[in-house]
């Protein structure tokens, strides 16, 4: 294997403040390439550990491509067991950590044990520090950051929320990037660690063996994403962000309402992509080495679309400003959104009341306060609604609540949500490309025909774009045919598509095998009964009937048999994944 | 699954890209495989184990596209890099497997959407579905008719080594059983009134730009201009099926909607507002994209006309170098225009039986202006 291609580890134990350096070895690191998939080998070696236990590994890992001329590919990979669904769990997030860490010479920082106070890892090219920083637990993360942050470097940092014991705390990176869903933060703050910074000189940087390959991978990546409607058009990603799938989402009557007893809100305009460019003038700015630029502020931050989605549509609430103050709280505190506003949604369904404006955002407040609803709020949706006698109410898969897709209106979604590896999470199949987004070919939305191999590849892929360093949002546009010579160029490694999709496969396959030693089956991949019973909200020439239980279960078996699942979901006999490299036995 | 691989069998048959259906074998893989044979041969079970793809067509293509691509394999090593720009961005180049054999079959579609085998015919894939594979086995029929004509082209220009006296034979052979059909003229001279009427209108224009071959179905989009609304196909829809897959959106961008329309929706609606003009048809008739780029490349600012057709440069979408920064203004004049080594753009005031004329007649010039070229 070429040398610029083994990962530089840096292990940091915060009970007895060992610090040292390793190179993985070569047959972990080729089969499973950085980011995700060196965070999942990683939880593989301790699979049953409690989330917050301190032996468990909280692990940041940049990918091959970050620090490269690739486009898109400077994305940084959390990976912690899930304090909220006890499944293993891994996060991609922007901002500039992975680049600074590639810069530093470091390419997974893996973070074990407890200090005794409030600590900072602090990095600085080959120098790290692990310092007691004591500042009070409530402190926003705004000051933070102002007080962390190196000139020209990174941070990653937990707020008040993960002090509070809050199951869905996220680490925030950069002060705007959110490390969102499954409460990493909270596995963060177990560990008393507020916060790691991270300054690289470049002097580490890696040579790229090839040079005209890596430019022509580049060339040929922008052109794909200048074709691409979602990506570069009009109304693309990269003129509106996120907030460009609002109206086609309503179009489309899949835009979860009331706690997704509907599909549609009348009010969705308020938040629309175009409404914020009116009113509010964003810029826009983006991930290191991204040419898309998907994310906007205008004094604070412009919510994504799950986000302006579920504090909006979810919430019946059409209050563009109740949406970003309810945003600003949960970036400050360190909480992820999505399971915050549909937290609120669930509690509001089973009181049979609506929070909307003021009144939503002092919810989203509460969650941060000392009474007992606050306790339950921080729970997460499922054991508040188990809590307060109605578990049904809890739309959640695997206790993670579900974004802002319903999935009545995408079948693939649907089954991509039951077989998520960590919850119900729209980004680890992400088939709005191809039954919402027509990319790379339009899928019938309305059909579970093909959909098993076609969402077990996807997870594979997304495994691998996870594990390279890169962003989804590019392969709306390129493909990993252009990634993967990109790859090959940087690495030096002579690997196709083919190859990459292997490590996919073993990645999502390890996954689901520690999973299954963490107890999770078959009926952890159902979805609520709601969408089995209720019908969606019908639109001009559209029927959003409720889902075939039938169908569904049929497909979930075929998913298995595809996967190489037992009957029953689980993984058994790992070694026909060729998996024996780990030592999980 | 049997249902998609009934459908695109005949799409294969209908394009013309297979003259024969016995020479066409077309697989799905859910969780068991699914094809129009009788069986499944052991070497497409070792290519689905060996690759992550649940669709592969395997097909020879009809007689002339064959016997083209054979050409090229002769003069040709182990890659047939495109000429034109949309098979350059979207296919890069198209690999050569010299026998059929699994391993080297899978090695080179671990590398690309599809390949070449001598011999054989065409192989392609899909990961999502067998509509990929249809894609790319289009594609590929389509960047080497282009490839092969435009080398002879370049030949006799001066801008490659001159072909020999055989290779011109051959080529004369092969124009000499292409012409154009004319199925678009029954398309209406009126201006479609109504929602229904204009979808109606589209789905008819769609069907005769692909029936005429001035298309492959996947590729070119369509579009009208309703006051402030603009009807245009969908990105990646087949032209010869728009039912449900026309998007209605403004001219001023003021719903985001359109984020599942043509990459092209920009250009159309420049050329709306400089040509005041209500329907625009592209499409990528071949002998228009050949004689474009004869004369090699253009630089971005740069623009030449074909027997009074100007050509622009640009690329497809709405990037820095996008064709909707050149083209526009060219259509301006003629309500044609070429973007070089692309397709052809033509619009009207009127109708897309009108538009459709224009783009028709600038593809049997460039035809003539071939044979012209060949004859000299």
């Amino acid at each position: 294997m070429p040398e610029s291609f083994s990962h530089r580890c840096l292990y940091i134990d915060l009970g007895t403040r060992d610090v040292r350096r390793e190179q993985l070895e070569t047959d972990i690191s080729l089969a499973f390439l950085g980011g995700r998939g060196i965070g999942t080998y990683f939880l593989g070696m301790s699979p049953t550990l409690e989330a917050v236990d301190a032996c468990s590994p909280l692990i940041f890992a940049a990918g091959p491509l970050t620090g490269t001329r690739i486009p898109s590919s400077g994305r940084m990979v959390i990976s912690a067991f899930s304090p909220l669904t006890n499944t293993v769990c891994s996060c991609s997030v922007g901002g500039g950590l992975a680049l600074q860490m590639i810069q530093a010479g470091i390419d997974i920082i893996h973070v074990t044990g407890r200090a005794d106070r409030q600590s900072v890892i602090l990095i600085l090219d080959g120098t790290v520090t692990i310092e007691e920083v004591p500042m009070p637990e409530d402190l926003p993360l705004s000051a933070v950051f102002e007080g962390l942050k190196p000139p020209g470097g990174s941070v990653a940092a937990i707020g008040e929320a993960a002090f509070k014991g809050c199951l869905y705390a996220s680490i925030m990176v950069d002060s705007s990037f959110a490390s969102g869903r499954g409460g990493l933060g909270l596995v963060m703050a177990s560990k008393n660690l507020r916060a790691l910074s991270v300054r690289g000189s470049g002097r580490a940087n890696r040579p790229v063996p090839d040079r005209k390959a890596e430019e022509t991978s580049r060339r040929d990546i922008l052109r794909l994403f200048d074709a691409s409607p979602f990506i570069m058009g009009r109304s693309g990603i990269g003129t509106y962000g996120t907030p460009s799938l609002v109206d086609l989402m309503a179009s489309r009557r899949m835009m979860p309402t009331a706690n997704f007893r509907r599909t549609f809100f009348e009010g969705y305009r308020a938040f629309s992509g175009t409404t914020i460019r009116e009113q509010l003038r964003p810029s826009r700015y983006a991930c290191h080495g991204c040419p898309i630029a998907c994310k906007q502020r205008s004094g604070g931050e412009i919510p994504e679309y799950e986000t302006l989605s579920h504090f909006g549509a979810l919430n019946e609430n059409d209050d563009l400003s109740a949406i970003i103050e309810a945003n600003h709280i949960c970036n400050n505190a360190g909480m992820d959104t999505i399971s915050a506003a549909s937290t609120i949604a669930c509690l509001a369904e089973i009181r049979e009341e609506r929070y909307t404006g003021g009144v939503l955002v002092d919810k989203v407040r509460l969650i941060l306060g000392t009474d007992r609803e606050a306790e339950l709020l921080r729970q997460g949706s499922a054991r508040l609604a188990v809590e307060l006698g109605s578990p049904e109410k809890s739309m959640s898969v695997k206790s993670l609540e579900l974004p802002a897709y319903d999935p009545r209106g995408a079948y693939g979604m649907a089954l991509a949500y039951g077989t998520s590896t960590r919850g119900g999470c729209h980004l680890r199949a992400y088939p709005i490309a191809h039954e919402i987004l027509r990319k790379p070919v339009a899928t019938d939305r309305f059909s579970f025909a093909g959909k098993a191999r076609i969402i077990k590849l996807a997870e594979d892929l997304g495994a691998v774009i996870d594990s390279i360093g890169a962003c989804k949002f590019a392969f709306l546009g390129a493909s990993l045919e252009e990634y993967a010579r990109g790859f090959s160029a940087v690495t030096g490694l002579p690997h196709d598509t083919q190859a990459l999709m292997r490590s996919g496969d073993t990645i999502y396959t390890l996954e689901r095998y520690i999973n299954t030693l963490r107890g999770f089956s078959r009926n952890d991949d159902l979805l609520p009964e709601r969408f089995f019973r209720e019908p969606g909200t019908p639109g001009p020439g559209i029927d959003i009937p409720p889902l075939a239980k039938d169908a569904y279960e049929e497909a979930l078996d075929r998913y298995y048999r595809i996967r190489g699942c037992n009957p029953d979901g689980t993984l058994t006999d790992i070694r026909l994944k060729g998996l024996e490299i780990c030592s999980i036995r | 699954m049997l249902d998609q691989i009934d459908s695109f069998l005949r799409k294969l048959l209908a394009h013309g890209l297979v003259s024969n259906p016995a020479e066409a074998q077309l697989y799905a893989l859910d969780d068991e495989i699914y094809t129009n044979r009788d069986t499944v041969p052991d070497e497409v079970i070792s290519l689905f184990d060996a690759l992550n793809i649940s669709s592969l067509i395997i097909a020879r293509p009809e007689p002339l596209r064959w016997a083209i691509i054979s050409e090229l394999l002769r003069s040709q090593a182990d890659i047939i890099s495109p000429s034109d720009s949309e098979s350059l961005t979207f296919i890069h180049d198209i690999p050569v497997v010299r026998s059929f054999q699994a391993g080297r079959v899978a090695w080179a579609l671990s590398r690309r959407k599809g390949c070449i085998v001598e011999g054989l015919g065409i192989i392609t894939t899909g990961a999502v579905s067998l509509e990929q594979a249809f894609i790319a086995f289009s594609s590929i029929c389509f960047a080497t008719f282009v490839k092969y004509f435009s080398d002879v082209l370049n030949g006799l220009t001066g801008h490659a080594p001159r072909p020999s006296a055989e290779e011109i034979a051959a080529c004369r052979g092969y124009l000499s059983s292409i012409s154009l059909k004319a199925e678009g003229i029954n398309l209406s001279p009126q201006t479609p009134m109504g929602e229904m009427g204009i979808i109606s209108a589209m789905d008819a224009a769609g069907k005769a730009m692909v029936s005429a071959g001035l298309v492959d179905s996947f590729f070119g989009n369509i579009s009208l201009k309703e006051g402030l609304l603009i009807y245009i196909s969908q990105t990646g829809s087949s032209l010869d099926e728009l039912q449900g897959r026309i998007d209605c959106t403004t001219m001023d961008g003021s719903s985001t909607c359109e984020i599942t329309s043509s990459s092209e929706l920009c250009a159309h609606v420049r050329i709306y507002e400089l040509t005041g003009t209500r329907v625009i048809i592209h499409g990528h008739p071949r002998f228009s994209v050949i004689m474009s780029m004869m004369g090699g490349p253009l630089d971005f600012d740069q623009k030449r006309h074909v027997g009074g057709v100007p050509v622009v440069a640009g690329e497809v979408g709405a990037g820095a170098r996008g064709l909707m920064h050149t083209l526009p203004e060219a259509m301006m004049a003629g309500h044609a225009a070429i973007v070089a080594g692309h397709g052809t753009f033509a619009c009207s005031d009127t109708s897309f039986r009108e538009a459709f004329e224009r783009l028709a007649a600038v593809e049997q010039m460039c035809l003539g202006m071939y044979r012209t070229a060949l004859k000299a």
